[in-house]
């Protein structure tokens, strides 16, 4: 069987740094170790170019280099011959590749001295295998392409939108073995993203805020590619920074902090995929894990392939048309048992307090205290989707205004922070309003509270 | 390019030291259209009066090195301690192929014992180590050259600086 460059991806994941020769217009040799290989795909590699060195005098001057490969595991050893070709300083290379640095610096104590001045892109010319003894490889756990049909054969059979990110974490528990997992929708116009469901952590965060560019998920989302970390750094911890990026982007007073992040105390393996429909953003989905180098190029490519087809499963419920019903006659009020539940709503961010229970805030606050409104005023329970997409107290963006995340969002906030208020789903683009009792709005005008 | 006799030997006994125990070693040479070639090296010995570096490494894996070396004799070594990232440079301009002697495999033992106690900072395995430089002895091949110049590599703002006494760990 022809070696390839495909068929080493585990030698290109950081664990053990490489090294790279060149050589001076003048036939002077050097040796230089390189701390981040990355697979571009079969024929491209880039390299990092972190310091001003003899190497970069070199290469600019000579383009032809040789790398050498440790695989982890078996110790087999691999020489690329390379050629330069250019040097890439922004955009999704460059942010892919900064961010694995920043978990390899960390990991090897060199945080603050490993810093990516660019990705230097080379054309693979020739691989070979070094001759000399190797370890066996160790079995693979998990046989990736069967763990990858499973996954979407699950999605197929969702419903709606709530079933459908149900399925999708449950999927990757099942027969991935990814125990920590969220999903993260974009809110465009106030340019971040929110959890909407999580797996594996003591409180789902749901409701949580990541502003763009913010940690391993902003990133994600900013650059629209995959940001996989083998050993996780301070450097891209989702939240750290929220407060300083969010006040640089000059919306930190509407960034929900209220609801904590979801996510594991000392991760060792971060994955972000984005969830996208041509360059159009959706979401992010997040897994992580305890353990270092627990995710590859394979854990990535399964990803990617699942996030491409929840996409389009979100967009052809999105597309979905609502159902167009009659109204239903408001059904006889529930005599309120006990005091009124006081509820409290700050038009200013739409934040919405149940008793002294911080609920949620934004579109999913405005909705919320519209079907209180209306089931204070006129008794009613029964709600459909279209009514709140018609409904200009709501506010919601005219294009892809992602109702659905928004009523999961709320659905979930209420069943975590309320037993006398909830929402069922009756059928498709509809629901109802669940109220255990009468219900004491009050609307507190003015600044935020 | 190589130093007069009577001048100061580039090396010192605390690089000495360091490019004997515990080390990786890797060696680059290049081709008549100055393509490099990259080999690891499986032991150090340097000359008691430290002007001559032998290195020793492993046929087939060196067969393109040892080609190079032949022709121009231009060779780079590489030296590093992982746990610490110290690294030094060695350039040379006349390696050669030397003899083997009797005591090369208590070298290799040597360097494979300490380099695996080294990388045990990070996890390694001696197992893994022992595969990675694992050679029979027939087929090691030494090599000499005299360094005419050596670097400081350890990466951060002195790398690249020529080479300073080694402060001891």
């Amino acid at each position: 069987m022809t070696l390839t460059i495909d068929s080493i991806r585990d030698c290109f994941d950081g664990a053990i740094p490489g090294l790279i020769a060149t050589c001076s217009a003048d036939g002077v040799p050097n040796v230089s170790y390189v701390s981040e290989v990355h697979y571009m795909d079969s024929e491209h590699l880039a390299l990092t170019f972190q310091f001003f060195s003899k190497t970069r005098e070199n290469v600019l001057a000579n383009p032809f280099v040789t790398v050498m490969l440790l695989q982890p595991h078996t110790a087999a050893k691999f020489r690329i011959a390379l050629r330069y070709l250019r040097t890439e300083t922004e955009g999704p290379l460059f942010e892919r590749m900064k961010a694995k640095l920043a978990g390899i610096a960390s990991h090897s104590g060199m945080s603050g001295v490993f810093v990516l001045r660019g990705a230097d892109v080379y054309r693979v010319l020739s691989l070979e295998r070094v001759p000399g003894r190797t370890l066996p490889p160790p079995p693979s756990p998990i046989n990736m392409l069967s763990a990858l049909r499973l996954c979407t054969q699950g999605l197929a059979h969702a419903a709606d939108l709530d079933q459908l990110i149900d399925e999708t974490l449950s999927s990757l528990q099942r027969h991935c073995d990814i125990r920590h997992a969220m999903l993260l929708m974009y809110d465009e116009p106030g340019k971040r993203l929110y959890t909407v469901a999580s797996r594996g952590y003591e409180v789902s965060g749901v409701g949580s805020e990541i502003a763009m560019g913010d940690g391993v998920i902003g990133v994600c989302a900013r650059e629209r590619t995959p940001i996989r970390l083998t050993h996780t750094t301070s450097d891209y911890v989702y939240g750290r920074a929220i407060r300083e990026s969010a006040a640089q982007a000059g919306f930190a007073d509407r960034l929900e902090t209220e609801i904590p992040f979801p996510g594991l105390a000392a991760p060792g393996s971060e994955l972000a995929v984005p969830l996208t429909l041509g360059s159009r953003l959706l979401g992010v989905l997040f897994v992580e894990s305890a353990e270092e180098m627990r995710f590859g190029y394979d854990d990535e490519d399964l990803l990617v392939a699942l996030a491409g087809q929840l996409s389009m499963a979100i967009h052809i419920l999105q597309s979905s048309p609502d159902v167009h019903e009659e109204k239903a006659a408001p059904p006889k009020r529930v005599p309120a048992a006990g005091p009124a539940i006081p509820i409290r709503y700050y038009p200013a961010d739409s934040s919405v307090f149940i008793g002294e229970n911080y609920l949620i805030k934004g579109v999913a606050g405005a909705i919320f205290w519209k079907l209180v409104r209306d089931y204070e005023r006129e008794g009613r329970t029964e709600f459909s989707n279209r009514e709140l997409r018609l409904d200009p107290s709501i506010r919601l963006p005219d294009i892809a205004d992602n109702l659905e995340a928004r009523l999961i969002l709320l659905t979930r906030r209420l069943a975590e922070r309320s037993n006398e208020l909830g929402i069922e789903k009756t059928g498709r683009g509809r629901f109802r309003l669940r109220v255990a009792g009468a219900v004491k709005p009050v609307e507190i005008a003015g600044s935020v509270r | 390019m190589s130093q007069s006799p009577q001048a100061e030997p580039i090396l010192d006994a605390t690089h000495v030291a360091f490019m004997t125990t515990g080390v990786s070693i890797n060696v680059a040479a290049r081709d008549a259209h100055n393509i490099p070639t990259l080999t690891r090296a499986l032991g150090c010995r340097v000359s008691p009066d430290r002007r001559t570096v032998t290195l020793f490494v492993a046929v087939p894996d060196a067969a393109r090195l040892l080609d190079n070396l032949r022709i121009n004799g231009a060779i780079a070594a590489v030296f590093s301690q992982p746990s610490t990232h110290h690294t030094i440079q060695l350039k040379g301009a006349d390696a050669r192929v030397v003899e083997r002697q009797p005591d090369d495999p208590v070298v290799f033992e040597n360097f494979i014992v300490t380099l695996a106690a080294d990388l045990a900072h990070y996890g390694w395995v001696e197992s893994y180590v022992r595969a990675m430089l694992g050679h029979d002895d027939d087929n090691i091949v030494a090599v000499a050259f005299t360094p005419y110049a050596a670097f400081n590599q350890t990466p951060g703002p002195a790398a690249g600086a020529p080479l300073a006494t080694l402060s001891k760990p």
